[in-house]
C-alpha cells in the first residue's frame, strides 16, 4: 500500500540483537504528531506488551512539531529512551523536547551511537 | 548534502534576521526551512520556530483563559448586580433599584409627559401570618403579593421590596386619577385570600402616594409615601391616603407614640377601669367590660383609641393584649373568690383580631385561666365586628377551642360595620354587643327603634345574648327592655371605675343582694 511505503521511508523500527529497539528517521522529516503517533504505535505492535529501550536515530530530521514532541512525553512501550544526533539542529530539538515537555520515560540525547547504545544497555559510565 | 558558501552564509543570516522581525511583529506563524546542512544557522532556525510555536500555543491558551475568565467576571458581576439591585426573594427591584429608577422618572419626567407616582404599602397582618405560621410561610405570602403587584402594573412600571412586608410601585408619568386605579387595584388584587403552602391567609393593605415634583429625591418621595401609608392605616385598615405635608408631624408623633407604648407596657404605666354591665330586668351587675388605660407621664390618661392602632402597626398589640388578659383574669379569679360567690358575672376583655388569628392564643388564655384558677365561663372575648376579617379558618378553630372551654365570645360594635351574620349563624359567638349608634335616640326615633329590634329579633332568632352598649336614659333602657334585650352598659350605670371603686361596688351589691334575700 503506498501509504505503508510512506511511512516505511519516513521512520523505520527494527528489534536489534542487543534485546533494543531501533528507530531511524528519514533525514530531512518533519516530525508532526501524526508521524510520532503512528511510529509510537508501529513500536508497541513490534514490543507486543514489554518495554524495551529505544535508540531514536534522529540524525538529520529538519524538526519536530510541538504535537509531536507531545506525543513523545506519553507512555509508551520503552524502558528508556536516547536521542541519538549529530547536527546542531539535531541538539536544539532534543534538548527542546528534553528540557520543555516532562517525559514519562528516562530520555537522554546522544551524539555518539556506542555511548547512547552503553547507556540503553545500563552502562552508564561511557555517558 | 550541500554545503552552502560564504554568500548563501549571509544571505541566511539576512533570513535568519528577517525571520527574529516578523517574530517580534507579532506572526509566530514565520518559519525558515532548515537546509540539509543542519549547521548552526539552521539550529538557531529551527530553536526559533520551536520557540514560536510554544509561544503561539502559550498565547492561544493564554486568550482561551483570558475568555474564560472575562466571562466568569461578567458572570459573578451580573450576579453581584442581581444581589445588589433586586431582592432575592421576591425577584422584585430592592429599595436601591427602585430609588434609581424613580430618580430617573423624576428627571424625564417633562420629556415623558408627567411626573411619576410612587406607591408604599405594607400588608396588615403579615406580623401574625410569620409569627402564627413560620417565616417560610410568610415568605410563600411574600412571593404571592409580589406575583399580584406585578400583575397589576404596567410593564414600564416598577414594583419593589422595600423589605419585611413593605412593597413600593413607581408609576412613570402617570394622572392622579390612574395612581387612584392602581393603588385600587391593587387593593382587590390582596383582598383575595392566599394560599401560603397548606395554609390560607388573609392579608389586606394601606397605601400611601406620593405624587413626585421637580428636584424632589427618590429618598424624599419614598419617606413622603410612607408617612401617608401610615396615615392611611391610622384611618382604618385598607386606607389608601395622598401624601400631604402636614402629615410629617402626624408620623413622627406616631413613631415616638410606638417608643413610649413599648416602655409603658413593661413600666407599668397602663392601668385597668371596669365598666358594669347591667342585667335590665334587675338591674344587677352581670359583669363588667374591661377597659385599658395609658397613664402617659406627660399627656395624661389616654384611652385606647389614642394608642391601639400603633400597638396594631407594631406588633405591640401582642404584649398590650397579654397585659390586657393577665390584669383581667387575675381579677375576676380575685372578685370570684371575695365579692361574686356564685353568682353569674362576665369579665368581658376585648381582643385585637390579629391574636385570634394566632394558632397559639387559645392555649394561652386557657394556660392564664388555669393559672389563676379562674372559671373559663367567667371570660368573654369581645373582638369588633369590622375587624373579623372574611371566612377565617384559624380565628374560627380559635373561637370554637375557648367556646369548648367555656369561654365566652362576643362580637363587640354590632351593626357599625361589616355584617357578622355569618358568625351568629354559625354559632360561633356567645353574645352581640350592639353598637352605641344604634340606642343613640332609641327613645325619641321611631325608625331607630325599629333598627334596633330587628337586630334583637335576629339575635334571638340565634339564641345569643344581646348587651345594648352605650345606654345613657332610663328610657332607652326601659325600650331596651321591652324588646327583650337582656343587658346594658353605658353611663346610665356609670363610667369605666378603678379596680377598687368597681370592688367595692360589687361588695356593696352582694351585701344589699344577701339582705334583700
Amino acid at each position: 500500500m503506498r501509504e505503508d511505503a510512506e511511512r516505511e521511508e519516513t521512520v523505520t523500527l527494527h528489534l536489534e540483537q542487543g534485546g533494543y529497539v531501533r528507530c531511524d528517521w528519514r533525514r530531512g522529516t518533519r516530525i508532526t504528531g501524526e508521524l510520532a503517533r503512528g511510529a509510537i504505535k508501529r513500536l508497541d505492535e513490534l514490543n507486543d506488551g514489554i518495554k524495551r529501550p529505544l535508540l531514536v536515530d534522529m540524525r538529520g530530521t529538519a524538526s519536530l512539531t510541538r504535537e509531536g514532541r507531545q506525543a513523545f512525553a506519553e507512555e509508551y512501550s520503552a524502558s528508556k529512551v536516547a536521542l541519538l544526533g549529530e547536527s546542531p539542529v539535531d541538539r536544539v530539538i532534543a534538548n527542546f523536547t528534553l528540557s520543555v515537555i516532562v517525559m514519562s520515560i528516562p530520555t537522554r540525547y546522544f551524539t555518539s551511537e556506542s555511548a547512547a547504545l552503553a547507556w540503553l544497555s545500563g552502562d552508564d559510565t561511557r555517558t | 548534502m550541500t554545503t552552502p558558501g560564504p554568500d548563501d552564509a549571509d544571505a541566511r543570516l539576512d533570513q535568519l534576521v528577517e525571520l527574529v522581525v516578523r517574530l517580534a511583529s507579532g506572526d509566530l506563524d514565520a518559519r525558515i526551512e532548515a537546509s540539509p546542512a543542519g549547521d548552526r544557522v539552521d539550529a538557531i532556525a529551527v530553536g526559533l520556530g520551536m520557540l514560536a510555536e510554544e509561544l503561539q500555543v502559550l498565547t492561544e491558551d493564554m486568550e482561551l483563559r483570558v475568555a474564560e475568565r472575562t466571562r466568569q467576571v461578567a458572570d459573578a458581576h451580573r450576579q453581584l448586580e442581581r444581589l445588589a439591585l433586586y431582592d432575592q426573594l421576591t425577584g422584585l427591584a430592592n429599595r436601591t433599584l427602585l430609588s434609581a429608577r424613580l430618580d430617573r422618572a423624576v428627571a424625564r419626567a417633562e420629556r415623558r409627559g408627567g411626573p411619576p407616582a410612587v406607591l408604599v404599602l405594607d400588608l396588615d397582618g403579615f406580623k401574625v401570618v410569620n409569627d402564627s405560621f413560620g417565616h417560610s410561610v410568610g415568605d410563600l405570602l411574600l412571593v404571592e403579593v409580589a406575583r399580584r403587584l406585578r400583575s397589576v402594573v404596567r410593564d414600564i412600571d416598577t414594583v419593589a421590596r422595600l423589605g419585611g412586608d413593605e412593597f413600593a410601585v413607581v408609576i412613570s408619568h402617570a394622572t392622579v386619577d390612574q395612581v387612584v386605579d392602581v393603588a385600587t387595584r391593587i387593593q382587590q388584587a390582596l383582598q383575595r385570600p392566599v394560599q401560603a403552602g397548606a395554609q390560607q391567609c388573609w392579608v389586606g393593605t394601606s397605601i400611601g402616594i406620593r405624587l413626585a415634583e421637580p428636584n424632589l429625591s427618590a429618598e424624599t418621595l419614598l419617606r413622603d409615601a410612607d408617612t401617608a401609608m401610615y396615615v392611611a392605616k391610622g384611618r382604618g385598615r385598607g386606607g389608601i391616603e395622598f401624601f400631604e405635608s402636614t402629615m410629617h408631624a402626624t408620623a413622627l408623633r406616631r413613631v415616638r407614640l410606638a417608643d413610649e407604648l413599648r416602655a409603658a407596657i413593661t413600666d407599668g404605666q397602663l392601668q385597668m377601669r371596669y365598666q358594669s354591665i347591667v342585667e335590665l330586668g334587675s338591674g344587677r351587675i352581670a359583669g363588667v367590660e374591661a377597659l385599658v388605660r395609658w397613664q402617659h407621664p406627660v399627656r395624661g390618661l389616654l384611652t385606647p383609641d389614642q394608642f391601639i392602632s400603633v400597638a396594631e402597626d407594631t406588633g405591640l398589640v401582642v404584649p398590650l393584649d397579654g397585659w390586657v388578659l393577665e390584669t383581667a383574669i387575675a381579677q375576676v379569679a380575685k372578685w370570684r373568690s371575695t365579692v361574686l360567690g356564685g353568682s353569674d358575672f362576665g369579665m368581658h376583655v376585648n381582643i385585637s383580631p390579629l391574636e385570634l388569628r394566632s394558632p397559639a392564643f387559645a392555649d394561652d388564655v386557657l394556660e392564664r385561666l388555669g393559672r389563676h384558677r379562674a372559671a373559663p365561663g367567667d371570660l368573654v372575648l369581645e373582638v369588633t365586628e369590622t375587624q373579623l376579617l372574611g371566612e377565617d379558618a384559624q380565628t374560627a378553630l380559635a373561637l370554637e377551642k375557648l367556646r369548648a372551654a367555656g369561654v365566652g365570645v362576643a362580637i363587640d360594635d354590632f351593626g357599625s360595620g361589616y355584617s357578622s351574620i355569618g358568625y351568629m349563624r354559625r354559632q360561633s359567638v356567645d353574645t352581640i354587643k350592639i353598637d352605641r349608634s344604634l340606642i343613640t335616640d332609641l327613645d325619641t326615633d321611631p325608625q331607630q327603634l325599629r333598627v334596633a329590634a330587628a337586630i334583637l329579633g335576629l339575635v334571638e332568632a340565634f339564641g345569643l345574648t344581646a348587651v345594648a352598649e352605650g345606654v345613657e336614659t332610663p328610657a332607652q333602657a326601659a325600650r331596651l327592655h321591652a324588646l327583650g334585650c337582656r343587658y346594658g352598659q353605658g353611663f346610665l350605670w356609670g363610667r369605666p371605675v378603678r379596680t377598687r371603686t368597681m370592688s367595692d361596688h360589687l361588695r356593696a351589691r352582694a351585701h344589699a343582694a344577701r339582705a334583700g334575700r
